[in-house]
């Protein structure tokens, strides 16, 4: 066997003592992360849906496919620090307070590059309008201009405009959807009933109610499931509250305590917890006495959401 | 009898070309785009928000027309030059083989090669949306009209490098058909660019650049095969059409270049 030369020996050495010095760099890089200002991280993206669409050639399909999962990658980042910071708790409903500024840009795109590409507008239609419902409308009515026969679509849009209060214009859409080829019954039925009520409890219930048959998406459907059990809660609160109100009308005073109203709760056909006797709501959590006993409030710990 | 001296060396060449390919490890391009779609198939599923077969479809056609654009360009423009380079040419051009009938074997056998190709990594995309299906869906099979279509437009960007290659380097060769492959998909653009000009002599020019290069947007498919949309039949008869006018002028004008070379 050939004795190692001097200067294999120098460059082996070369090679050890190099790859400790980049695992060493490394580890003193992540220890030290640098601090990148919060609004380069937010800038506009570079590419519009055009320009991509035409830089993507025939491959605008995979494109559009890492648009989109970079949305999710958004959103997901901006929940995972929201949680870090709010002791882990996360609710869909928190969406608004995420400032997900650059999720329009993102859909737009994604949508641009794959009109047909159903997901991003839905995605789009459940979020936007948490805090832009003109980026929500935009983007809906991009995709029912791109896909006019789609009726999901008029649902989602219908479903925007019914959150933002433009009653008419919700009946309007979803009786343009109704129209359409292997559209629901139901959608012409939405359309009577949010003109002729507007936001009633009872139209919410239906529209929440086909929101959570249609989703496929387990977090929407969870989401639209707590929308429904939002109002059953609004309802037991007001059935709760003419109790409470009986009972101070007849004693001159507030209740002091669930047990002071468990036969008219009982009446009233309200699960009540076993020990406290305080009546429950749609999620299982004991509801608490507010305003000295006079009112019924939600459980802070409820997964029922407040607004 | 004529058939047969006509067509039998061009099968002989094609034949050889084929091996030759394979014996290059041409085809294992395949392997990597296995472990791509495995991978695809497994991870995607966590990224994707439930549109796995989406982007399996998507993913699947595009790696299969980009592996194969690289395979035409690559291999397609050292056809000639490494028979050139090799002095094999002379001993086949010695033999009762005319010049038009080296180059149409030589791009047959790169058809067979790219058709193996497409073959193989059709049928993988398919077993990968029958594994994120949960079963054999209608996407399974949606999806091979667009690899039709994907491999229609890998001949005519073979014929286009083997054009290339009939009177230029390798290098300049695959670098001009790159181009040709990129404007063939702006063909669009190029069109309502020439429209938008002022000038007569200008539109005139890119009209002409428009209807001479090849439009290879009749053949994008790949996002509507996605989300399950069948090209009609007179669209696949026409864009078949298309390529074999188009190769059949590439391989001419090849043939017509390649015989003025004078190799001595």
């Amino acid at each position: 066997m050939k004795a190692p030369r001097k200067t294999d020996l120098v460059l082996a050495t070369l090679i050890l003592t190099g790859l400790a010095a980049v695992v060493f760099l490394a580890h003193w890089t992540d220890s030290h992360p640098r601090q990148v200002p919060s609004q380069s991280s937010e800038e506009e993206l570079y590419l519009k849906g055009a320009t991509a669409k035409r830089m993507s050639l025939a491959f605008n399909g995979i494109a559009a496919d890492w648009y989109w999962m970079r949305s999710l990658q958004y959103v997901g980042r901006k929940v995972v620090s929201y949680g870090d910071t709010h002791e882990g708790r996360f609710e869909l409903d928190d969406l608004g307070a995420l400032d997900l500024r650059l999720l329009p840009s993102l859909l737009r795109v994604a949508t641009t590059l794959d009109p047909q590409f159903m997901a991003p507008y839905e995605y789009g239609a459940m979020i936007l309008p948490t805090f832009d419902h003109n980026e929500a409308i935009a983007l809906l009515q991009y995709g029912i201009e791109q896909n006019p026969t789609a009726w999901r679509l008029y649902q989602h849009l219908g479903y925007i405009y019914w959150q933002n209060g433009e009653y008419s214009k919700a009946s309007e859409t979803y009786g343009a959807g109704a129209k359409l080829p292997g559209a629901p019954k139901w959608m012409a039925e939405m359309s009577a009933r949010t003109a002729a009520e507007g936001g009633s409890r009872g139209a919410a219930r239906e529209m929440y109610q086909h929101l959570f048959d249609e989703a496929k998406d387990e977090q929407v459907k969870q989401m639209f499931e707590r929308r429904l059990m939002q109002l059953d809660s609004f309802d037991e609160r007001d059935r709760i509250r003419r109790a409470l109100a009986d009972y101070a009308s007849r004693y001159r005073r507030c209740a002091g305590s669930w047990r002071d109203v468990t036969a008219q709760l009982q009446v009233l056909q309200l699960r009540l917890e076993a020990i406290t006797l305080a009546p429950v709501d749609p999620s299982g959590t004991p509801y608490v006495l507010a305003k000295q006993g006079c009112d019924v409030d939600l459980n802070p710990r409820s997964l029922i959401p407040y607004k | 009898m004529y058939i047969r001296s006509v067509f039998g060396p061009i099968r002989t060449i094609a034949r050889n070309t084929f091996r030759e390919a394979v014996r290059d490890r041409v085809l294992y391009n395949l392997v990597l785009f296995a472990l791509l779609l495995i991978g695809g198939a497994i991870f995607l599923g966590e990224l994707s928000g439930g549109q796995e077969a989406k982007i399996i479809v998507d993913l699947g056609l595009s790696a299969t027309l980009l592996f194969g654009v690289f395979i035409a360009i690559f291999v397609g423009v050292g056809l000639v030059y490494k028979e050139i380079e090799r002095r094999t040419l002379y001993a086949i051009l010695s033999k009762p083989v005319g010049r038009g009938q080296f180059l149409a074997g030589k791009y047959l056998g790169l058809c067979l090669t790219l058709l193996v190709n497409v073959l193989i990594m059709g049928i993988g995309v398919s077993l990968a949306l029958a594994y994120v299906e949960r079963g054999w869906k209608p996407i399974v099979l949606q999806i091979w009209p667009a690899l039709v279509l994907i491999y229609l437009e890998l001949t005519v960007i073979t014929g286009v490098a083997l054009l290339f290659s009939s009177f230029s380097t390798p290098a300049v060769s695959a670098l001009l058909t790159f181009l040709v492959f990129i404007i063939g998909h702006l063909s669009a653009d190029l069109k309502s660019f020439a429209a938008s000009l002022g000038g007569a002599t200008a539109r005139w020019f890119f009209s002409g650049l428009y209807y001479l290069l090849p439009n290879l947007s009749h053949y994008s498919f790949i996002t509507a095969a996605a989300h399950g949309y069948v090209p009609s039949f007179g669209a696949l008869l026409l864009a078949l059409l298309y390529a074999a006018v188009y190769v059949t002028v590439l391989l001419s004008a090849s043939t017509l270049i390649f015989s003025q070379r004078n190799f001595k």
